[in-house]
């Protein structure tokens, strides 16, 4: 079949809107219509290069070369057309994206991390995860390969079902396309990860989608205190209406707030959710955290980078802990639903979340939108 | 195909070896050649009424064996592969299973009916009935016919007649220990009744560095056994123990005690809660009879005391995960499998190891087949 899709042809070039060929879906896949897709930093992180694997590894990655790509991974749609087998998706089915897919067999899946399901090496190599083959080609018949396999920049994709989430009808798609990434790795990273505890201070780096949603998440596990960083204005403000107590513009204006207002004791949870994170940005956040504290890293640094400016010391002394999180530790399977089930039921916000939709072709003006600060999401809706 | 069986027909009955109807693999079915099966004291909860399952109901849920075919929409095993059955089974999308909690699997609520999970029909047949399968699997019988979902694949070099131990009694006993009580290096642990179960629940607390093993049973030979896996005393009865663990801990009491009795009593329960100390945790695995509805215990001691009571199931693990984990210990020489096994007897000896179970002969008993 015939699609529209949007792809990246190399570093730092505009997104391409063009048209492409998908092929039927084999064995445990199936055809999904994108109906929205939510624009992540983690796609621009493509564009810049900073979740691009060096040259000299494509090779070792069985890649000949690691563009062009269609992008988007945060998405929602339905079901059009199953393969062979698929006995858990149905035509006309909802589903939202899961960017981490989930087999439920691994020893990750088997032990309640499905964020960290084996497949997940996978998703940037190649063809489909099924089988390494292609299902999406270009128009001069070369294959196009789709961001965390998911391609939900794309009218429609043919999409494995371990990476595909079954949700309620009556829940609206863009919704669900939010949670599918950002709302889920937000709230989880303040949750699930940073082990957020009622009393707590919680200070958020960065209120974008994720950022925002970590704000969220804090203030549902009962943080006392809640201060978000960000330099522009329009976030600041947003995140008060999510649940901040305070807002700084920087780390720096924040220290001497947070050491004043918690009376010396510092951060009890530090969350770090800036669009890139560079390495010198560790020390400023580790400096915000007090004893006992935990940082959670949830923003993609520059994949090359291997420094960050961390005390030691301190870091033993205070007994502080650095951890990563990728989908914020949640299980897709079952946190998707969960999540979407607390936005029922009016205790978790996401229509608030989107700033602007835009149609497909208009995903560049989305992106330069989110670059200047613009959007806490912008959302691509298909008709 | 036809196959032999191992049938209770009904509470009371023995069990009844007989040939079997079996039909081929559904979708999402796989036919296994059984090559062995444990003797878990559960399916004499099945002979005495203790577990009100459907019957006719082939026996036996602690199994291993070789495909011999899939059926349609199988595509993780082939023809060939070595399998352990998980009794319980896990299909990897429900929220418990998403959750790390493969043991509660929504799935489970198939049990009680002993049908197919695909659409509750069943395959085996004998004297013109349907029969049911004791946790969905029926592993007292040469062939048997399950859903993927109870298959867990293993590797070729582990012997089968060991590797079934894992599917329940293994993992539910170390897991007991390791997983549901929570044993942290330096703690004193009771395990009450020295079985299949109770055997690996003193092989996991001692892997997971208790101080003290205090094992519990009343047959001497138990006792002996429990010193091979790990255990530092012994006692005869909750009574004896709750001296003899005062003594040795200067009045602080055990930490974690775990119930693996043949049997449980809510009369016993009270006693079990008088061997933990202040924040003790007592698991209770072992299986108390579907209408008991009241337990006996000092309420005050758990408020005071901070007590803690949990139940256990398979261990509280994860089939997918802790099958294969364990049977790496076990090549790996940090779990003993030869040692838990007794006694060896053909499909036909079935009623033999029962009474031998009964009798307090065996840590665990296994039927063999070729
Ligand atoms: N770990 C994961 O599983 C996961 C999943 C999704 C996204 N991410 C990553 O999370 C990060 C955030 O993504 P997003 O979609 O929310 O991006 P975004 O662009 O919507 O938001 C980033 C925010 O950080 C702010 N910011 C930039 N520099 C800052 C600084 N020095 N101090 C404070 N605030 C600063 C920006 O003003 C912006 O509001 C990205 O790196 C993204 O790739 C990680
Ligand atoms: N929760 C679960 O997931 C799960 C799984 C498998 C088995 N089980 C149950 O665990 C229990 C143990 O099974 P098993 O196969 O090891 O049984 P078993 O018959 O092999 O062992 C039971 C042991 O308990 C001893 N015992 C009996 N009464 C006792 C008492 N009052 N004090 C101390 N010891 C006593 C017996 O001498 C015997 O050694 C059974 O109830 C079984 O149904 C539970
Ligand atoms: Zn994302
Ligand atoms: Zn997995
Ligand atoms: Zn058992
Ligand atoms: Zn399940």
């Amino acid at each position: 079949m015939k699609s529209k899709a949007a792809m990246i042809h190399g570093l730092n070039q505009e997104w391409s809107v063009e048209e492409i060929d998908i092929q039927a879906p084999k064995k445990n896949e199936v055809i999904v219509h994108w109906r929205a897709a939510g624009m992540c930093h983690s796609d621009e992180h493509l564009v810049t290069g900073d979740m691009v694997p060096p040259q000299e590894y494509w090779e070792f990655m069985g890649l000949k070369d690691f563009f062009p790509m269609i992008g988007g991974h945060e998405g929602a749609g339905v079901v059009v057309e199953v393969g062979p087998d698929v006995t858990d998706l149905a035509v006309g089915d909802h589903v939202s994206a899961s960017f981490v897919p989930s087999c439920g067999r691994c020893r990750y899946c088997s032990t309640g991390r499905q964020n960290l399901c084996d497949l997940g090496s996978q998703t940037f190599i190649g063809g489909m995860i099924t089988d390494g083959t292609h299902r999406h080609f270009q128009k001069n018949g070369e294959p196009v390969t789709l961001m965390a396999k998911l391609g939900t920049f794309s009218e429609y994709a043919c999409v494995a079902t371990n990476s595909l989430i079954k949700i309620d009808k009556d829940i609206p798609l863009e919704a669900a396309a939010l949670v599918s990434c950002g709302v889920a790795t937000g709230w989880g990273s303040a949750t699930a990860r940073a082990q957020t505890k009622p009393g707590d201070t919680v200070v958020v780096v960065g209120v974008g989608g994720i950022g925002m949603n970590a704000v969220q998440g804090a203030k549902m596990a009962g943080a006392k205190r809640i201060i978000a960083i960000d330099p522009v204005e329009f976030k600041r403000e947003k995140a008060m209406e999510f649940g901040a107590t305070h807002t700084f513009s920087s780390m720096a204006e924040a220290l001497p707030a947070v050491m004043e207002m918690t009376w010396g004791q510092l951060a009890d949870r530090v969350i770090m959710t800036p669009g890139v994170l560079h390495g010198e940005m560790m020390g400023e956040g580790m400096s915000l955290a007090g004893k006992g504290s935990t940082v959670v890293v949830t923003a993609i640094s520059p994949m090359t980078s291997t420094t960050a400016s961390i005390n030691l010391f301190e870091l033993a002394m205070w007994q502080k802990e650095v951890k990563g999180t990728i989908f914020g530790s949640l299980n897709p399977r079952a946190d998707i639903p969960a999540l979407l089930d607390m936005y029922r039921s009016g205790t978790l916000k996401l229509d608030e979340l989107i700033t602007k939709r835009y149609p497909l072709d208009q995903i560049n003006e989305g992106y330069r939108a989110m670059r200047d600060g613009e959007n806490i999401r912008g959302v691509i809706v298909n008709g | 195909m036809k196959t032999q069986a191992a049938i209770l027909w009904e509470v009371g009955a023995p069990w009844s070896v007989e040939e079997i109807d079996l039909d081929p693999p559904g979708p999402g079915e796989v036919l296994v050649k059984l090559a062995a099966s444990g003797m878990c004291h559960s399916d004499e909860h099945l002979v005495t009424g203790d577990l009100p399952f459907a019957l006719p109901m082939i026996g036996g849920h602690e199994g291993a064996g070789v495909v011999m075919e899939v059926g349609v929409g199988v595509s993780w095993l082939a023809p060939g592969d070595h399998v352990v059955f998980g009794f319980i089974p896990s299909c990897g999308r429900c929220p418990s299973c998403s959750r790390g909690h493969q043991n509660l699997c929504d799935l489970g609520a198939k049990m009680g009916g002993g049908r197919q999970i695909t659409d509750g029909t069943a395959r085996h047949h004998a004297r013109g009935q349907d029969l049911s399968l004791m946790c969905i699997l029926g592993t007292f019988a040469h062939h048997t016919v399950v859903n993927e979902a109870s298959c867990i694949k293993i590797d070729n070099d582990i012997p089968l007649d060991r590797a079934c131990l894992t599917g329940c009694g293994v993992v539910t006993g170390w897991g007991s220990s390791v997983y549901a009580a929570e044993v942290a290096p330096g703690d004193t642990v009771a395990v009450v009744g020295v079985g299949g179960i109770g055997a690996n629940a003193l092989q996991g607390a001692k892997l997971a560095g208790a101080k003290r093993i205090i094992a519990i049973d009343p047959v001497e030979f138990k006792r002996e056994k429990a010193m091979e896996l790990g255990a530092t005393h012994t006692a005869s009865s909750m009574t004896e123990a709750v001296e003899l663990i005062g003594q040795i801990t200067w009045g602080q009491m055990a930490n974690k005690v775990i119930m693996t009795m043949g049997v449980g009593s809510g009369e016993l329960i009270g006693q079990a809660m008088a061997l933990a100390g202040k924040r003790g945790r007592v698991v209770v695995t072992n299986l108390h009879p579907a209408l008991e509805s009241s337990v006996t215990m000092s309420g005050l001691d758990l408020t005071l005391y901070e007590k803690q009571l949990v139940g256990s199931l398979f261990g509280s693990g994860n089939p997918r995960a802790d099958i294969p984990k364990l049977l790496n210990l076990y090549r790996d020489g940090l779990l003993d499998l030869d040692g838990l096994i007794t006694r060896r007897y053909p499909l036909e000896g079935v009623n033999d190891g029962y009474q031998d179970m009964r009798d307090g002969k065996n840590i665990r008993g296994v039927l063999v087949y070729d």
